[in-house]
């Protein structure tokens, strides 16, 4: 494009001409510069001498430095992140053996509450780096990395066990080696599927992010700059102005990188896509038209490409696990070794909690869970009843969703645990029932879930269907019952699974929350948690975060699992 | 043939593994060699392994017993002197028409100057010049598939092995690049010494190929060889080319509408039952109409011209008719029964009532009705269906005879299925009225 942009202006003024070629690449290259400069100011603090407990001001010209602090340790965790994806998930899917103990793993891991992990790992990382501020850190990116890694992992599974047959046959045909196919076409591949599934990872990523910046377990403390430690302090000092002024930075925060992270992979990835037509809505991003501008720019990053192409390419023979004759008798051995280790685990660590816990402590934790769990259901409930019918409508509009749908991902992804302080000043202040009251502070942030997909799900509606159903004359109750919600029952699905997890970790930071002095407490698991980490009980906490894995667990089983079949079965347009 | 020959086939067996857990053999005892600078052609109908046989030969599917040999040796792993040209083109959706093509040499560590050259080589060979950045999304079916042949004889292989190439590309393409794969043939510059193609129409195979190997279906094994020595280039309406064509007809209906049924393949248990062709009732019933508007009889080949379908679909559709005795199959043709001209004339309650005698005569539905009355509720898991089907016809594929079995009954009103509980049964009303 930019020569053509030459061809004309040649006409006029050679050196005009030069100078308009050249300003993509000039407001490229600032871009770049920005990045380059954030990313180095950032991690040199992060590695510096500075101590795990830090002093945070409170005043609003430190935030954008905090602002980048956070951010920079959300891209930690998502590199972190690619790399687990890249190795576990292959490993799952290119391994049968593998794959039968991987899977339920990730399965699990799924399940357990990221902030049931952090006290765990923080007190591991601190005591790698005693004192120091980068294992504070390192504790803050795993937790991050918890809520991301794996999702991701999963989508790169599935996308590597349905990469199409006949691309497959035609790389093997043609000589490719494993790792060639591999970087050639299962990477490519999963790659749409990826991205999404990291955006939707990023959203709540924030929130983890968000709570591990201060925290205490026990005796063990940390601050870390950041706009969650940043948000700490000012509940302590009850400053309602500068938690303001976070929610003003944390939205900032996650607009940059929307803008310089997401929507560019998005728009590039797209050319993965394996419809045989081109998509009815092309992603845009302003960055990626910048750099396909920017000629100079992009021919310096075509080097870099082409030697990252050059490696993919290395004809290198990984390990080719040879099929045995006796396959059965191995397979048979591999399944009972893995159930032999998993009760072994399992017995290791019932034996070192059992000394140290009561069987009151077990009711206590279960009673928790029990209303922690009633929590979930009712505000689930509700928040389907209110945000189905406002998605539907919404979706059915093509120029409100678009306008909405950016709204509803960015809400999804704002930290809702920067609010909840507030919340605690609004009961108090109004003299409300905490027990009943705090409840509605799980969902406030995973509601956005249940909304956008079943926008998105209303906006993918087949308008034929819709015409059919408006010939027939199909109104009312019966309009919904057998069109729209049938239609919509898939993207629901997907939406409440993420916004009842969301819920579960939220519940932790919710049902006990302060104001100043002020603390608020509501009956729950979550609260017996956050209870715990406080004391440095870690029996207590396992305990706490093994019941709430079963009842999650429990509830993807019993619940979301065979929804989301019912769906798949009976729902699917295609 | 006077020299030794390029690749040998012999005694090839191969079994799939169905998700039902039974085995079928779609390639029996199959043993062919492929010459130096031929065009070898395996025609018949879907089922019969042809493309299964291909993929053996190329090295992409090992046989269960039987020996591969290239040039004399036997083949470990990928056949070295073939390249493959595929139904679906196979092309990488993320890379130029330029990148697809250079992809094998690159992945073979040939440099970046010998790869655009040769790429720009053979972009020029088969006529894509100017498309070279183009995406496959951009392009028409036959285009893509001037890619895929692109791709293939870039490798500079001995044997170029094309799988159904022209099944998804427009007619008129497909005649043009009919032509152009026998000039590449003929062409010095493109080092190609023998094409292998697969396909199911007869016509394109005598236009092209030198030999054509036809193979029966069920399990797969070559029925006849025929040699092919019309004179390039071909004439469709050569008198010789129709005399080729129709020896190749005869031989087709000699293998599956013959005039003599041979008896059905030994089961491992019970009596004979007679398979079921994938046919639905109403393309039954089609049939028999179009036969109506051709006065009540046509060669079959000429209804393959009229329907426009693969010629195993309509061969299909009309062993269902002959099996429920509505139509006749002498020699090549296909002529309506006295009680196919009944049903043509009756309305549509007495087609469904002559459409059940039909279908209750048929052993097989008779076996599973008496199943399904036994049962407990006049139910029947569909997986206890799938296993006797398995056992009674090894060569049939069972999940493929259920769904026209089911098909059959819930037109012949017979029983029905409940998809969600996998399960046949009867309505004891119905069962009753039946007797």
């Amino acid at each position: 494009m930019a020569r053509y942009v030459l061809a004309i202006d040649a006409v006029t003024s050679p050196a005009r001409a030069s100078l308009r070629s050249v300003r993509p690449d000039m407001l490229a290259l600032a871009v770049l510069l920005a990045i380059v400069v954030f990313l180095v100011i950032g991690l040199s603090q992060a590695f510096g001498p500075a101590p795990a407990t830090q002093a945070i001001s409170l005043s609003p010209g430190v935030l954008p430095m905090y602002a980048v602090r956070t951010t920079l340790r959300m891209l930690a965790a998502l590199v972190a992140s690619l790399i687990f994806t890249f190795t576990y998930a292959t490993a799952a899917a290119k391994s049968r053996r593998a794959e039968v103990v991987l899977i339920p793993l990730l399965d699990v891991l799924q399940s357990v509450p990221v902030l049931g992990y952090l006290s765990f790992t923080v007190v591991f990382f601190m005591s790698l780096f005693p004192g120091r501020a980068l294992g504070a850190e390192l504790a803050a990116v795993f937790a991050i990395f918890t809520s991301q890694a794996w999702n991701m992992a999963f989508s790169f599974y599935q996308s590597l066990r349905t990469t199409p047959h006949d691309l497959d046959e035609a790389a093997r045909a043609f000589r490719l080696t494993a790792w060639q196919r591999f970087w050639r076409l299962d990477a490519p591949f999963a790659m749409p599927g990826l991205v999404w599934n990291m955006m939707m990872s990023m959203s709540g990523g924030w929130f983890f992010v968000v709570a591990s910046e201060a925290i205490s377990v026990g005796d063990t403390r940390i601050t870390l700059p950041g706009i969650g430690s940043y948000v700490a302090r000012a509940v302590e000092e009850r400053d309602l102005g500068a938690i303001g002024w976070a929610v003003a930075a944390m939205t900032c925060a996650i607009v940059v990188y929307d803008q310089l992270l997401f929507r560019p992979l998005v728009a590039w990835t797209d050319r993965f896509r394996v419809e045989q037509t081109a998509a009815t809505v092309v992603p845009r991003s302003w960055l990626v038209e910048l750099f396909r501008r920017a000629s100079h720019v992009r021919r310096a990053g075509a080097w870099i490409g082409s030697g990252m192409q050059h490696v993919a390419r290395a004809r290198l023979a990984l390990p080719h696990h040879r099929a045995s004759r006796h396959r059965s008798a191995a397979d048979m051995l591999w399944y009972l070794g893995v159930v032999a280790v998993t009760a072994l685990l399992a017995w290791r660590i019932a034996q070192t909690l059992a000394p140290a816990l009561s069987r009151s402590d077990l009711e206590r934790a279960l009673v928790g869970g029990g209303f922690t769990l009633l929590r979930v259901v009712v505000l689930i409930a509700l928040a389907t009843l209110v945000w189905v019918p406002i998605g539907v409508a919404i979706g059915l509009r093509p120029r409100l969703a678009e306008k909405v749908q950016p709204l509803a991902q960015f809400l999804a992804a704002f930290p809702a645990n920067v609010l909840f302080p507030l919340a605690v000043y609004a009961i108090v202040k109004l003299g409300l029932r905490a027990e009943l009251w705090l409840s509605p502070l799980m969902i406030l942030g995973t509601q956005w879930y249940i909304l956008f997909n079943v926008i998105a799900g209303a906006s993918a509606f087949p308008t034929d269907l819709r015409e059919a159903a408006a010939t027939y004359r199909v109104h009312g109750w019966k309009w919904w019952r057998d069109v729209m919600l049938p239609g919509v029952f898939p993207y629901y699905v997907t939406g409440a699974i993420t916004a009842s997890g969301g819920a579960w970790n939220a519940s932790i930071v919710s049902e006990a929350v302060s104001w100043g002095p002020t603390k608020l407490h509501a009956t729950g698991l979550g609260a017996y948690i956050a209870e715990m980490t406080e004391r440095g009980d870690f029996a207590r906490i396992a305990l706490g975060v093994i019941v709430m894995a079963v009842l999650v667990i429990a509830m993807n089983r019993l619940l979301w699992r065979p929804l989301y079949a019912f769906a798949e079965r009976r729902t699917r347009l295609d | 043939m006077a020299d030794a020959p390029l690749c040998e086939l012999e005694h090839i067996v191969k079994t799939f593994a169905l998700p039902s857990g039974a085995d079928m053999t779609v390639l029996d005892d199959v043993s062919l060699a492929v010459g130096e600078h031929e065009i070898l052609a395996l025609l018949g109908p879907s089922g019969c392994g042809k493309s299964t046989l291909m993929r053996v030969l190329t090295g992409l599917i090992a046989p269960n017993s039987g020996s591969v040999r290239y040039r004399g040796k036997p083949l470990v792993g990928l056949n070295p002197g073939a390249a493959i040209v595929f139904q679906s083109f196979a092309l990488y959706p993320w890379l130029t028409v330029a990148d697809n093509i250079g992809e094998p040499l690159r992945a073979r560590g040939l440099d970046e100057a010998a790869t655009r050259a040769k790429v720009g080589e053979v972009v020029h060979l088969v006529g894509l010049a100017g498309f070279e950045d183009a995406y496959p999304r951009e392009l028409s079916g036959g285009m893509k598939q001037r890619v895929g042949i692109a791709r293939a004889l870039a490798v500079a292989p001995e044997i170029l092995c094309m799988d159904e190439p022209f099944s998804q590309v427009d007619a008129l393409t497909a005649e043009n690049l009919r032509s152009e794969v026998v000039r590449f043939w003929n062409t010095p510059q493109t080092h190609l010494k023998t094409i292998m193609m697969v396909s199911h129409d007869v016509k394109e195979v005598v236009f092209m190929a030198t030999r054509i190997v036809v193979m029966a279906a069920k399990p797969g094994r070559i029925r006849r060889i025929i040699e092919n020595k019309l004179p390039y280039p071909r004439d469709y309406r050569h008198k010789d080319f129709q005399r080729l064509v129709d020896e190749i007809h005869a031989v087709i209906t000699e293998t599956e509408l013959p005039d003599v049924q041979p008896a059905p393949a030994a089961p491992a248990r019970g009596p004979a039952w007679e398979p079921i062709p994938d046919a639905g009732a109403s393309q039954v019933i089609g049939l028999l109409e179009v036969l109506d508007d051709h006065e009540g009889h046509a060669d079959v080949f000429q209804l393959v011209e009229y329907i426009g379908q693969e010629f195993g679909r309509v061969l299909a559709v009309t062993k269902a008719a002959e099996l429920l005795d509505l139509v006749d199959t002498p020699k090549q043709d296909v002529v309506l029964t006295d009680d196919g001209k009944r049903f043509l004339a009756a309305s549509v309650p007495e087609r469904k009532v002559m459409f059940r005698e039909r279908v209750k005569g048929l052993r097989i539905f008779s076996d599973v009705l008496a199943m399904i009355d036994r049962a407990e509720n006049r139910r029947v898991e569909s997986d206890a269906v799938l296993e006797m089907l398995a056992l009674r016809l090894p060569y049939e594929d069972p999940d493929r005879m259920l769904a026209t079995l089911i098909n059959w009954g819930r037109h012949a009103d017979l029983f029905d299925y409940d998809q969600e509980r996998r399960q046949l049964f009867t309505e004891e009303v119905a069962a009753a009225a039946n007797g």
